[in-house]
Protein backbone atom coordinates (compact mmCIF):
# COMPACT_ATOMS: atom_id res chain seq x y z
CA UNK A 1 0.00 0.00 0.00
CA UNK A 2 1.45 3.72 -0.97
CA UNK A 3 1.15 5.83 1.70
CA UNK A 4 1.25 9.83 1.34
CA UNK A 5 3.92 12.11 2.48
CA UNK A 6 1.02 13.29 5.28
CA UNK A 7 0.62 9.84 6.39
CA UNK A 8 4.11 8.94 6.82
CA UNK A 9 4.90 12.24 8.94
CA UNK A 10 1.66 11.30 10.96
CA UNK A 11 2.77 7.72 11.53
CA UNK A 12 6.03 8.80 12.16
CA UNK A 13 5.25 10.99 14.90
CA UNK A 14 2.61 8.75 16.50
CA UNK A 15 5.58 6.15 16.72
CA UNK A 16 7.67 9.38 18.47
CA UNK A 17 4.82 10.00 20.66
CA UNK A 18 4.24 6.23 21.73
CA UNK A 19 8.02 5.99 22.32
CA UNK A 20 8.23 9.06 24.30
CA UNK A 21 5.23 7.90 26.69
CA UNK A 22 6.77 4.56 27.47
CA UNK A 23 10.60 5.12 27.96
CA UNK A 24 11.09 8.42 29.46
CA UNK A 25 9.25 6.86 32.62
CA UNK A 26 11.88 4.40 32.45
CA UNK A 27 14.99 6.96 31.32
CA UNK A 28 14.13 9.10 34.59
CA UNK A 29 14.98 5.98 36.43
CA UNK A 30 17.70 5.22 35.07
CA UNK A 31 19.33 8.17 34.33
CA UNK A 32 18.23 9.35 38.30
CA UNK A 33 20.62 6.61 40.09
CA UNK A 34 23.41 8.94 38.38
CA UNK A 35 22.49 12.09 40.10
CA UNK A 36 23.18 14.22 43.14
CA UNK A 37 20.32 14.58 45.11
CA UNK A 38 20.06 18.49 44.01
CA UNK A 39 20.08 17.26 40.58
CA UNK A 40 16.96 14.62 41.34
CA UNK A 41 15.40 17.32 42.90
CA UNK A 42 15.70 20.47 40.76
CA UNK A 43 12.69 21.89 38.59
CA UNK A 44 12.49 22.37 36.12
CA UNK A 45 13.89 18.76 35.71
CA UNK A 46 17.11 17.85 34.71
CA UNK A 47 17.13 15.44 31.88
CA UNK A 48 20.28 15.50 30.39
CA UNK A 49 22.74 17.87 31.19
CA UNK A 50 23.53 17.27 34.73
CA UNK A 51 26.60 15.97 36.65
CA UNK A 52 26.63 12.36 36.51
CA UNK A 53 27.84 10.60 39.55
CA UNK A 54 28.40 7.20 41.14
CA UNK A 55 27.75 8.51 44.60
CA UNK A 56 24.19 6.41 45.01
CA UNK A 57 25.75 3.58 44.29
CA UNK A 58 28.98 3.66 46.81
CA UNK A 59 26.51 4.58 49.21
CA UNK A 60 24.26 1.35 48.54
CA UNK A 61 27.05 -0.65 48.67
CA UNK A 62 28.68 0.67 52.06
CA UNK A 63 25.64 1.20 54.40
CA UNK A 64 22.63 -0.19 53.46
CA UNK A 65 21.40 -3.98 53.15
CA UNK A 66 21.39 -4.22 49.32
CA UNK A 67 24.68 -6.89 48.72
CA UNK A 68 22.01 -9.23 51.58
CA UNK A 69 19.02 -8.21 49.63
CA UNK A 70 20.79 -9.10 45.93
CA UNK A 71 22.25 -12.65 47.32
CA UNK A 72 18.38 -13.16 48.55
CA UNK A 73 17.04 -12.54 45.18
CA UNK A 74 19.42 -14.67 43.98
CA UNK A 75 19.12 -17.63 45.74
CA UNK A 76 15.01 -17.11 45.91
CA UNK A 77 14.77 -16.99 41.72
CA UNK A 78 17.16 -19.32 41.33
CA UNK A 79 15.79 -21.61 43.29
CA UNK A 80 12.51 -20.86 42.16
CA UNK A 81 13.48 -21.69 38.66
CA UNK A 82 15.21 -24.93 39.25
CA UNK A 83 12.57 -26.73 41.24
CA UNK A 84 10.09 -25.67 38.20
CA UNK A 85 11.57 -26.74 35.78
CA UNK A 86 12.25 -29.90 37.68
CA UNK A 87 8.76 -30.71 38.44
CA UNK A 88 7.14 -28.58 35.44
CA UNK A 89 8.79 -30.10 32.39
CA UNK A 90 8.70 -33.78 33.30
CA UNK A 91 4.78 -32.95 34.22
CA UNK A 92 4.22 -30.67 30.78
CA UNK A 93 5.75 -34.00 28.72
CA UNK A 94 3.39 -35.77 30.61
CA UNK A 95 0.35 -34.15 29.61
CA UNK A 96 1.63 -33.37 26.00
CA UNK A 97 2.25 -37.21 25.18
CA UNK A 98 -0.58 -39.24 27.36
CA UNK A 99 -3.92 -40.10 26.07
CA UNK A 100 -5.17 -40.66 29.40
CA UNK A 101 -8.53 -38.36 30.39
CA UNK A 102 -7.70 -37.75 33.29
CA UNK A 103 -4.16 -36.32 32.78
CA UNK A 104 -5.80 -34.12 30.77
CA UNK A 105 -8.51 -32.49 33.07
CA UNK A 106 -5.20 -31.93 35.41
CA UNK A 107 -3.72 -29.47 32.62
CA UNK A 108 -6.71 -27.35 33.58
CA UNK A 109 -6.39 -27.37 36.97
CA UNK A 110 -2.99 -25.41 36.39
CA UNK A 111 -4.07 -22.88 34.49
CA UNK A 112 -6.77 -22.73 36.36
CA UNK A 113 -4.75 -21.80 38.93
CA UNK A 114 -2.65 -19.56 37.53
CA UNK A 115 -5.39 -17.44 36.88
CA UNK A 116 -6.61 -16.86 40.71
CA UNK A 117 -5.94 -13.79 42.39
CA UNK A 118 -2.99 -14.76 44.56
CA UNK A 119 -4.42 -13.21 47.83
CA UNK A 120 -6.87 -16.08 47.79
CA UNK A 121 -4.25 -18.16 48.52
CA UNK A 122 -1.69 -16.47 50.51
CA UNK A 123 -3.31 -15.91 53.69
CA UNK A 124 -3.96 -19.86 54.10
CA UNK A 125 -0.66 -20.37 52.65
CA UNK A 126 0.89 -17.76 55.39
CA UNK A 127 -0.93 -19.66 58.29
CA UNK A 128 0.12 -22.50 57.07
CA UNK A 129 3.62 -21.77 56.94
CA UNK A 130 3.39 -19.74 60.13
CA UNK A 131 2.49 -23.64 61.62
CA UNK A 132 5.43 -25.22 59.78
CA UNK A 133 8.37 -22.43 61.13
CA UNK A 134 9.00 -21.25 57.69
CA UNK A 135 8.13 -18.01 57.88
CA UNK A 136 10.77 -16.05 56.86
CA UNK A 137 12.79 -19.07 55.40
CA UNK A 138 13.81 -19.53 51.98
CA UNK A 139 12.19 -22.64 51.61
CA UNK A 140 9.02 -21.03 52.36
CA UNK A 141 8.76 -18.00 49.19
CA UNK A 142 10.51 -20.82 46.90
CA UNK A 143 7.77 -22.86 47.20
CA UNK A 144 5.10 -20.52 46.96
CA UNK A 145 6.71 -18.88 44.04
CA UNK A 146 7.38 -23.07 42.51
CA UNK A 147 3.78 -23.26 42.57
CA UNK A 148 2.59 -20.92 40.21
CA UNK A 149 5.88 -21.03 38.11
CA UNK A 150 5.65 -24.50 37.74
CA UNK A 151 2.42 -24.68 36.80
CA UNK A 152 3.00 -22.11 34.06
CA UNK A 153 6.06 -24.39 33.10
CA UNK A 154 3.71 -27.07 32.29
CA UNK A 155 2.04 -25.37 30.58
CA UNK A 156 4.43 -23.68 28.44
CA UNK A 157 6.07 -26.94 27.98
CA UNK A 158 2.96 -29.12 27.01
CA UNK A 159 2.27 -27.32 23.94
CA UNK A 160 6.20 -27.10 23.22
CA UNK A 161 5.99 -31.09 23.11
CA UNK A 162 3.10 -31.29 21.79
CA UNK A 163 3.94 -29.54 18.26
CA UNK A 164 7.30 -32.15 18.41
CA UNK A 165 6.57 -34.89 15.77
CA UNK A 166 5.95 -38.09 17.92
CA UNK A 167 7.66 -40.23 15.27
CA UNK A 168 10.89 -40.84 16.43
CA UNK A 169 9.15 -41.04 20.65
CA UNK A 170 6.87 -43.75 19.15
CA UNK A 171 9.82 -45.92 17.57
CA UNK A 172 12.07 -45.92 20.58
CA UNK A 173 8.82 -47.14 22.59
CA UNK A 174 8.45 -50.03 20.20
CA UNK A 175 11.57 -50.82 20.51
CA UNK A 176 11.14 -51.35 24.24
CA UNK A 177 12.59 -47.79 25.93
CA UNK A 178 10.88 -46.52 28.85
CA UNK A 179 8.76 -43.57 29.01
CA UNK A 180 11.41 -42.01 30.85
CA UNK A 181 14.03 -42.96 28.77
CA UNK A 182 12.53 -41.69 25.54
CA UNK A 183 11.63 -38.58 27.71
CA UNK A 184 15.59 -37.62 28.95
CA UNK A 185 17.46 -39.11 25.84
CA UNK A 186 14.77 -37.94 23.17
CA UNK A 187 12.27 -35.36 23.62
CA UNK A 188 14.37 -33.25 26.00
CA UNK A 189 17.18 -32.75 23.55
CA UNK A 190 14.59 -30.95 20.92
CA UNK A 191 13.04 -29.36 23.42
CA UNK A 192 15.80 -26.63 24.44
CA UNK A 193 13.92 -23.72 22.93
CA UNK A 194 11.03 -24.03 24.99
CA UNK A 195 12.92 -24.73 28.13
CA UNK A 196 15.08 -21.46 27.52
CA UNK A 197 11.61 -19.41 27.61
CA UNK A 198 10.31 -21.41 30.70
CA UNK A 199 13.32 -20.73 32.22
CA UNK A 200 13.28 -17.16 31.57
CA UNK A 201 9.89 -16.82 32.56
CA UNK A 202 11.12 -18.81 35.96
CA UNK A 203 13.50 -16.01 36.51
CA UNK A 204 11.56 -13.00 35.51
CA UNK A 205 8.84 -13.36 37.46
CA UNK A 206 10.63 -14.86 40.87
CA UNK A 207 12.85 -11.74 40.47
CA UNK A 208 10.05 -9.20 39.86
CA UNK A 209 7.94 -10.81 42.77
CA UNK A 210 6.45 -8.35 45.54
CA UNK A 211 3.67 -9.67 47.07
CA UNK A 212 4.35 -13.21 48.15
CA UNK A 213 8.40 -12.21 49.62
CA UNK A 214 6.55 -9.14 51.82
CA UNK A 215 4.32 -11.88 53.48
CA UNK A 216 6.64 -14.38 53.48
CA UNK A 217 10.20 -12.78 54.00
CA UNK A 218 11.89 -11.32 57.43
CA UNK A 219 14.26 -9.25 57.43
CA UNK A 220 17.43 -11.82 56.79
CA UNK A 221 15.17 -13.29 54.07
CA UNK A 222 14.23 -9.78 51.81
CA UNK A 223 14.77 -9.04 48.04
CA UNK A 224 15.49 -6.83 46.36
CA UNK A 225 11.85 -5.05 45.60
CA UNK A 226 11.73 -5.12 49.15
CA UNK A 227 14.99 -3.83 50.31
CA UNK A 228 13.62 -1.15 47.90
CA UNK A 229 10.64 -0.22 49.05
CA UNK A 230 12.39 -0.47 52.98
CA UNK A 231 15.05 1.44 52.28
CA UNK A 232 12.58 4.44 50.32
CA UNK A 233 10.02 4.43 53.68
CA UNK A 234 12.67 5.23 55.90
CA UNK A 235 13.38 8.33 57.91
CA UNK A 236 15.50 9.95 55.10
CA UNK A 237 13.89 9.49 51.89
CA UNK A 238 16.19 9.52 48.94
CA UNK A 239 15.27 9.26 45.54
CA UNK A 240 19.23 8.39 44.06
CA UNK A 241 19.36 6.00 46.48
CA UNK A 242 15.79 4.33 45.38
CA UNK A 243 17.19 4.73 41.72
CA UNK A 244 20.31 3.05 42.42
CA UNK A 245 18.43 0.29 43.99
CA UNK A 246 15.93 0.00 41.67
CA UNK A 247 18.64 0.32 38.55
CA UNK A 248 20.85 -3.05 39.86
CA UNK A 249 16.77 -4.83 40.21
CA UNK A 250 15.61 -4.08 36.85
CA UNK A 251 18.95 -4.81 34.77
CA UNK A 252 18.52 -8.68 34.60
CA UNK A 253 14.57 -8.26 33.08
CA UNK A 254 16.00 -5.56 30.99
CA UNK A 255 18.51 -7.80 29.26
CA UNK A 256 15.81 -10.15 28.71
CA UNK A 257 13.73 -8.12 27.32
CA UNK A 258 15.94 -6.44 24.80
CA UNK A 259 18.27 -9.34 23.89
CA UNK A 260 16.32 -12.34 24.30
CA UNK A 261 13.04 -10.85 22.91
CA UNK A 262 12.32 -13.01 20.94
CA UNK A 263 12.11 -15.74 23.02
CA UNK A 264 10.81 -13.00 25.67
CA UNK A 265 7.83 -11.76 23.87
CA UNK A 266 6.46 -15.18 22.85
CA UNK A 267 6.54 -16.41 25.94
CA UNK A 268 5.06 -14.28 26.98
CA UNK A 269 2.41 -14.15 24.56
CA UNK A 270 1.91 -17.77 25.47
CA UNK A 271 1.28 -16.64 28.92
CA UNK A 272 -1.83 -14.91 27.62
CA UNK A 273 -3.20 -17.58 24.63
CA UNK A 274 -1.95 -20.37 25.86
CA UNK A 275 -2.69 -21.93 22.42
CA UNK A 276 -1.64 -19.48 20.17
CA UNK B 1 2.09 -52.10 27.50
CA UNK B 2 -0.33 -49.29 27.33
CA UNK B 3 -1.78 -49.51 30.76
CA UNK B 4 2.51 -49.01 31.61
CA UNK B 5 3.08 -46.20 29.51
CA UNK B 6 0.23 -44.22 31.40
CA UNK B 7 1.02 -44.94 34.38
CA UNK B 8 4.89 -43.81 33.54
CA UNK B 9 3.21 -40.48 32.32
CA UNK B 10 1.07 -40.30 35.42
CA UNK B 11 4.64 -40.91 37.50
CA UNK B 12 5.99 -37.55 35.73
CA UNK B 13 3.13 -35.72 36.56
CA UNK B 14 2.35 -36.52 40.14
CA UNK B 15 4.94 -34.72 41.49
CA UNK B 16 3.64 -30.93 40.15
CA UNK B 17 0.36 -32.64 41.34
CA UNK B 18 1.27 -33.35 44.52
CA UNK B 19 2.37 -29.48 44.99
CA UNK B 20 -0.83 -28.29 43.87
CA UNK B 21 -2.86 -30.22 46.14
CA UNK B 22 -0.87 -29.41 49.14
CA UNK B 23 0.07 -25.66 48.48
CA UNK B 24 -3.23 -24.22 46.48
CA UNK B 25 -5.99 -26.65 47.36
CA UNK B 26 -5.09 -27.75 51.23
CA UNK B 27 -4.83 -23.82 51.77
CA UNK B 28 -7.69 -23.18 50.08
CA UNK B 29 -9.71 -25.38 51.79
CA UNK B 30 -8.55 -24.18 54.49
CA UNK B 31 -9.97 -20.67 53.97
CA UNK B 32 -12.96 -21.83 53.44
CA UNK B 33 -12.75 -23.40 56.67
CA UNK B 34 -11.97 -20.19 58.62
CA UNK B 35 -13.94 -17.91 56.51
CA UNK B 36 -16.47 -19.12 59.20
CA UNK B 37 -14.36 -18.46 62.71
CA UNK B 38 -13.30 -14.71 64.30
CA UNK B 39 -9.53 -15.92 64.08
CA UNK B 40 -7.66 -13.32 65.16
CA UNK B 41 -3.70 -13.93 64.74
CA UNK B 42 -3.39 -10.69 67.26
CA UNK B 43 -5.32 -12.28 69.74
CA UNK B 44 -3.12 -13.74 72.70
CA UNK B 45 -4.96 -16.78 73.18
CA UNK B 46 -5.07 -17.64 69.46
CA UNK B 47 -9.09 -18.61 69.76
CA UNK B 48 -11.30 -19.39 67.30
CA UNK B 49 -14.74 -18.72 67.26
CA UNK B 50 -17.37 -20.44 65.12
CA UNK B 51 -19.25 -17.48 63.95
CA UNK B 52 -21.48 -18.76 60.86
CA UNK B 53 -21.85 -16.35 57.91
CA UNK B 54 -21.28 -13.62 60.09
CA UNK B 55 -18.04 -12.81 58.14
CA UNK B 56 -19.70 -12.64 54.87
CA UNK B 57 -22.54 -10.83 55.89
CA UNK B 58 -20.36 -8.09 57.84
CA UNK B 59 -18.75 -8.19 54.19
CA UNK B 60 -21.91 -7.36 52.42
CA UNK B 61 -23.03 -4.31 54.78
CA UNK B 62 -19.79 -3.25 54.99
CA UNK B 63 -19.51 0.58 53.21
CA UNK B 64 -15.62 0.11 52.91
CA UNK B 65 -16.28 -3.10 50.50
CA UNK B 66 -18.80 -1.43 48.62
CA UNK B 67 -16.41 1.58 47.92
CA UNK B 68 -13.54 -1.06 47.48
CA UNK B 69 -16.08 -2.93 44.78
CA UNK B 70 -16.84 -0.18 43.25
CA UNK B 71 -12.90 1.03 42.93
CA UNK B 72 -12.18 -2.33 41.43
CA UNK B 73 -14.85 -1.79 38.99
CA UNK B 74 -14.01 1.43 37.75
CA UNK B 75 -9.59 0.01 37.79
CA UNK B 76 -10.25 -2.68 35.57
CA UNK B 77 -13.15 -1.45 33.50
CA UNK B 78 -10.65 1.56 32.71
CA UNK B 79 -7.96 0.25 32.62
CA UNK B 80 -8.85 -2.64 30.24
CA UNK B 81 -10.60 -0.39 27.56
CA UNK B 82 -7.60 2.12 27.42
CA UNK B 83 -4.80 -0.72 27.14
CA UNK B 84 -6.99 -2.94 24.40
CA UNK B 85 -7.66 0.49 22.88
CA UNK B 86 -3.96 1.64 23.05
CA UNK B 87 -2.71 -1.86 22.62
CA UNK B 88 -4.72 -2.02 19.33
CA UNK B 89 -3.60 1.39 17.47
CA UNK B 90 -0.40 0.50 18.35
CA UNK B 91 -0.23 -2.80 17.22
CA UNK B 92 -1.84 -1.22 13.47
CA UNK B 93 0.76 1.18 13.64
CA UNK B 94 3.72 -1.08 13.97
CA UNK B 95 2.63 -3.68 11.95
CA UNK B 96 5.42 -4.18 9.55
CA UNK B 97 8.11 -6.23 9.12
CA UNK B 98 11.63 -4.39 9.25
CA UNK B 99 14.63 -3.86 11.20
CA UNK B 100 13.55 -0.50 12.69
CA UNK B 101 10.23 -1.41 13.52
CA UNK B 102 11.37 -4.48 15.13
CA UNK B 103 13.85 -2.55 17.37
CA UNK B 104 11.10 0.05 18.15
CA UNK B 105 8.91 -3.13 19.65
CA UNK B 106 11.02 -4.87 21.23
CA UNK B 107 11.97 -1.48 23.11
CA UNK B 108 8.50 -0.79 24.02
CA UNK B 109 7.62 -4.18 25.45
CA UNK B 110 10.25 -2.41 28.37
CA UNK B 111 7.35 -1.76 30.84
CA UNK B 112 6.11 -4.90 31.33
CA UNK B 113 9.50 -6.71 32.08
CA UNK B 114 10.25 -4.12 35.33
CA UNK B 115 9.07 -4.94 38.35
CA UNK B 116 5.45 -3.50 39.35
CA UNK B 117 6.87 -2.43 42.40
CA UNK B 118 9.85 -0.36 40.76
CA UNK B 119 6.96 0.69 38.25
CA UNK B 120 4.93 2.25 40.86
CA UNK B 121 8.23 4.23 42.67
CA UNK B 122 8.87 5.60 39.65
CA UNK B 123 5.02 7.34 39.18
CA UNK B 124 5.21 7.86 42.32
CA UNK B 125 8.31 10.04 41.91
CA UNK B 126 7.15 11.48 38.10
CA UNK B 127 3.99 12.47 40.17
CA UNK B 128 5.55 13.80 42.84
CA UNK B 129 3.87 17.62 44.16
CA UNK B 130 7.22 19.05 44.61
CA UNK B 131 9.53 18.17 42.29
CA UNK B 132 8.01 14.99 40.09
CA UNK B 133 8.27 16.48 35.87
CA UNK B 134 5.31 15.19 35.08
CA UNK B 135 3.52 17.64 37.92
CA UNK B 136 5.97 20.16 36.87
CA UNK B 137 4.83 20.29 33.23
CA UNK B 138 1.18 19.49 33.95
CA UNK B 139 1.07 22.58 36.55
CA UNK B 140 2.90 24.54 33.68
CA UNK B 141 0.18 23.71 31.46
CA UNK B 142 -1.93 25.70 33.91
CA UNK B 143 -3.57 23.02 35.72
CA UNK B 144 -4.19 23.02 39.25
CA UNK B 145 -3.59 20.11 41.05
CA UNK B 146 -3.73 20.35 44.74
CA UNK B 147 -1.75 18.24 46.24
CA UNK B 148 -0.61 16.24 43.49
CA UNK B 149 -2.11 13.35 41.43
CA UNK B 150 -1.76 11.28 44.42
CA UNK B 151 -2.88 13.23 47.10
CA UNK B 152 -6.20 14.52 46.15
CA UNK B 153 -8.96 11.66 46.12
CA UNK B 154 -10.60 12.75 42.70
CA UNK B 155 -7.27 12.18 41.00
CA UNK B 156 -5.62 9.54 42.68
CA UNK B 157 -7.57 6.57 40.92
CA UNK B 158 -7.15 7.92 37.37
CA UNK B 159 -3.41 8.46 38.36
CA UNK B 160 -2.93 4.77 39.67
CA UNK B 161 -4.73 3.54 36.66
CA UNK B 162 -2.55 5.22 34.06
CA UNK B 163 0.45 3.55 35.88
CA UNK B 164 -1.34 -0.12 34.97
CA UNK B 165 -1.74 1.43 31.35
CA UNK B 166 1.57 2.74 30.94
CA UNK B 167 3.17 -1.24 32.14
CA UNK B 168 0.16 -3.61 30.56
CA UNK B 169 -0.62 -2.00 27.02
CA UNK B 170 2.64 -3.32 25.41
CA UNK B 171 1.05 -6.92 26.35
CA UNK B 172 -1.92 -5.81 24.59
CA UNK B 173 0.46 -4.47 21.59
CA UNK B 174 2.01 -7.76 21.54
CA UNK B 175 -1.16 -9.82 21.84
CA UNK B 176 -2.93 -8.26 18.89
CA UNK B 177 -0.08 -8.08 16.73
CA UNK B 178 0.15 -12.18 16.78
CA UNK B 179 -3.77 -11.80 16.22
CA UNK B 180 -3.03 -9.60 12.82
CA UNK B 181 -0.26 -11.55 11.80
CA UNK B 182 -2.50 -14.93 11.70
CA UNK B 183 -5.02 -13.11 9.73
CA UNK B 184 -6.54 -14.50 6.26
CA UNK B 185 -5.29 -12.53 3.24
CA UNK B 186 -8.20 -13.90 0.98
CA UNK B 187 -11.40 -11.37 2.44
CA UNK B 188 -8.73 -8.54 2.20
CA UNK B 189 -8.18 -9.31 -1.96
CA UNK B 190 -11.62 -9.83 -2.21
CA UNK B 191 -12.51 -6.48 -0.44
CA UNK B 192 -9.80 -4.74 -2.43
CA UNK B 193 -11.70 -5.72 -5.59
CA UNK B 194 -14.58 -4.62 -4.75
CA UNK B 195 -13.33 -1.38 -3.91
CA UNK B 196 -13.32 -1.19 -0.27
CA UNK B 197 -10.69 1.42 1.39
CA UNK B 198 -8.50 1.26 3.50
CA UNK B 199 -11.42 2.22 6.26
CA UNK B 200 -14.05 -0.09 5.39
CA UNK B 201 -11.69 -2.67 5.39
CA UNK B 202 -10.68 -2.26 8.94
CA UNK B 203 -14.11 -1.92 10.18
CA UNK B 204 -15.72 -4.47 8.13
CA UNK B 205 -12.98 -6.95 8.00
CA UNK B 206 -9.96 -6.73 10.90
CA UNK B 207 -12.08 -6.07 13.61
CA UNK B 208 -14.62 -9.27 13.27
CA UNK B 209 -11.59 -11.16 12.38
CA UNK B 210 -9.72 -9.88 15.17
CA UNK B 211 -13.29 -11.08 17.72
CA UNK B 212 -10.92 -14.17 19.45
CA UNK B 213 -8.00 -11.82 20.35
CA UNK B 214 -10.26 -8.97 21.62
CA UNK B 215 -12.12 -11.71 23.78
CA UNK B 216 -8.83 -13.36 24.96
CA UNK B 217 -7.14 -10.49 26.06
CA UNK B 218 -10.66 -8.85 27.30
CA UNK B 219 -10.99 -11.51 29.85
CA UNK B 220 -7.17 -12.09 30.81
CA UNK B 221 -6.60 -8.19 31.08
CA UNK B 222 -9.67 -8.53 33.75
CA UNK B 223 -8.22 -11.21 35.89
CA UNK B 224 -5.29 -9.70 36.07
CA UNK B 225 -6.53 -6.46 36.57
CA UNK B 226 -8.68 -7.90 40.13
CA UNK B 227 -4.81 -8.80 41.10
CA UNK B 228 -3.47 -5.35 41.25
CA UNK B 229 -1.13 -4.96 43.73
CA UNK B 230 2.35 -3.70 44.46
CA UNK B 231 1.45 -0.75 42.33
CA UNK B 232 -0.95 0.50 44.94
CA UNK B 233 1.39 -0.55 47.93
CA UNK B 234 3.91 1.55 46.28
CA UNK B 235 2.18 4.35 45.42
CA UNK B 236 -0.98 5.36 47.69
CA UNK B 237 -1.29 2.49 49.87
CA UNK B 238 -5.06 2.38 49.08
CA UNK B 239 -5.07 6.08 49.90
CA UNK B 240 -6.02 8.43 50.14
CA UNK B 241 -8.56 7.93 52.30
CA UNK B 242 -10.34 4.92 50.50
CA UNK B 243 -9.66 6.85 47.08
CA UNK B 244 -7.74 3.97 45.26
CA UNK B 245 -8.65 0.76 47.79
CA UNK B 246 -9.56 -1.75 45.51
CA UNK B 247 -10.97 -5.25 46.86
CA UNK B 248 -7.41 -6.96 46.51
CA UNK B 249 -6.07 -4.02 48.88
CA UNK B 250 -8.83 -4.47 51.08
CA UNK B 251 -8.09 -8.02 51.81
CA UNK B 252 -4.18 -7.80 52.26
CA UNK B 253 -4.81 -4.76 55.20
CA UNK B 254 -7.67 -6.67 56.96
CA UNK B 255 -5.22 -9.78 56.73
CA UNK B 256 -1.92 -8.92 57.07
CA UNK B 257 -2.10 -5.45 58.70
CA UNK B 258 -4.96 -6.45 60.88
CA UNK B 259 -4.36 -9.77 61.07
CA UNK B 260 -8.23 -10.65 60.96
CA UNK B 261 -7.39 -13.87 59.30
CA UNK B 262 -11.52 -15.43 59.18
CA UNK B 263 -12.51 -12.19 57.96
CA UNK B 264 -9.94 -11.45 55.00
CA UNK B 265 -10.33 -14.65 54.48
CA UNK B 266 -14.25 -14.38 53.86
CA UNK B 267 -13.20 -11.73 51.38
CA UNK B 268 -11.07 -13.19 49.88
CA UNK B 269 -12.93 -16.02 48.90
CA UNK B 270 -15.60 -13.59 47.41
CA UNK B 271 -12.81 -12.31 45.22
CA UNK B 272 -11.89 -16.30 44.01
CA UNK B 273 -15.51 -16.82 43.01
CA UNK B 274 -15.69 -13.73 41.04
CA UNK B 275 -12.64 -14.09 39.35
CA UNK B 276 -13.24 -17.86 39.14
CA UNK B 277 -16.02 -17.69 36.82
CA UNK B 278 -14.45 -15.39 34.81
CA UNK B 279 -11.64 -17.35 34.53
CA UNK B 280 -13.70 -20.78 33.74
CA UNK B 281 -15.25 -18.46 31.03
CA UNK B 282 -11.79 -18.14 29.92
CA UNK B 283 -10.42 -21.38 29.84
CA UNK B 284 -13.93 -22.42 28.31
CA UNK B 285 -13.03 -20.00 25.26
CA UNK B 286 -9.78 -21.37 25.02
CA UNK B 287 -11.21 -24.81 24.69
CA UNK B 288 -13.42 -23.93 21.98
CA UNK B 289 -10.75 -21.95 19.73
CA UNK B 290 -8.68 -24.63 19.95
CA UNK B 291 -11.04 -26.87 18.67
Amino acid sequence: MRMSKVQVLIQGMLVAAMLLFFLLPIYWLLSTAFKFGRDAFATPPQWFFFHYTLENFRQLWQNSGTPGYLRNSIIISGGVTALSLLLGVPAGYALARSQSRLIAASSHLFLLLLMLPPIAMLIPFYLLMRQLHLLGSYAGLILLDTLFDASFVAWLMRSTFAEMPPAMEEAALVDGASVWQVFRKIALPLAWPGLSAAAIYCLIFSWNDFLFALMLTSPRTKTLPLGIMASFSAVEISWGRMAAMSFIAVLPPFFVALFLNRTWQATISQRSSPNS
Amino acid sequence: MKRTREKHYLLLLTPLLLLVLLLAIYPLLFALGISFFNYRLTDPTQTRHFVGLANYLRAFHSPLVHTAVINTLLFVAGTVSLELLLGLGMALLLNHENKLIQLIRSWLVLPMALPALVVGLIWKALYNVDFGPLTYYLKHLGLNLGRGPLGESHLALPAVMLIDVWQWTPLAMLIFLAGLKSLPQEPYDAARVDGANSWQQFWHLTLPLLKPTWLILLLLRTMQGFKVFDTLYATTGGGPGTATTVLNYHIYTQGMVFFRMGYAAALANILLVLVGMLAIFYIILLERQRQ
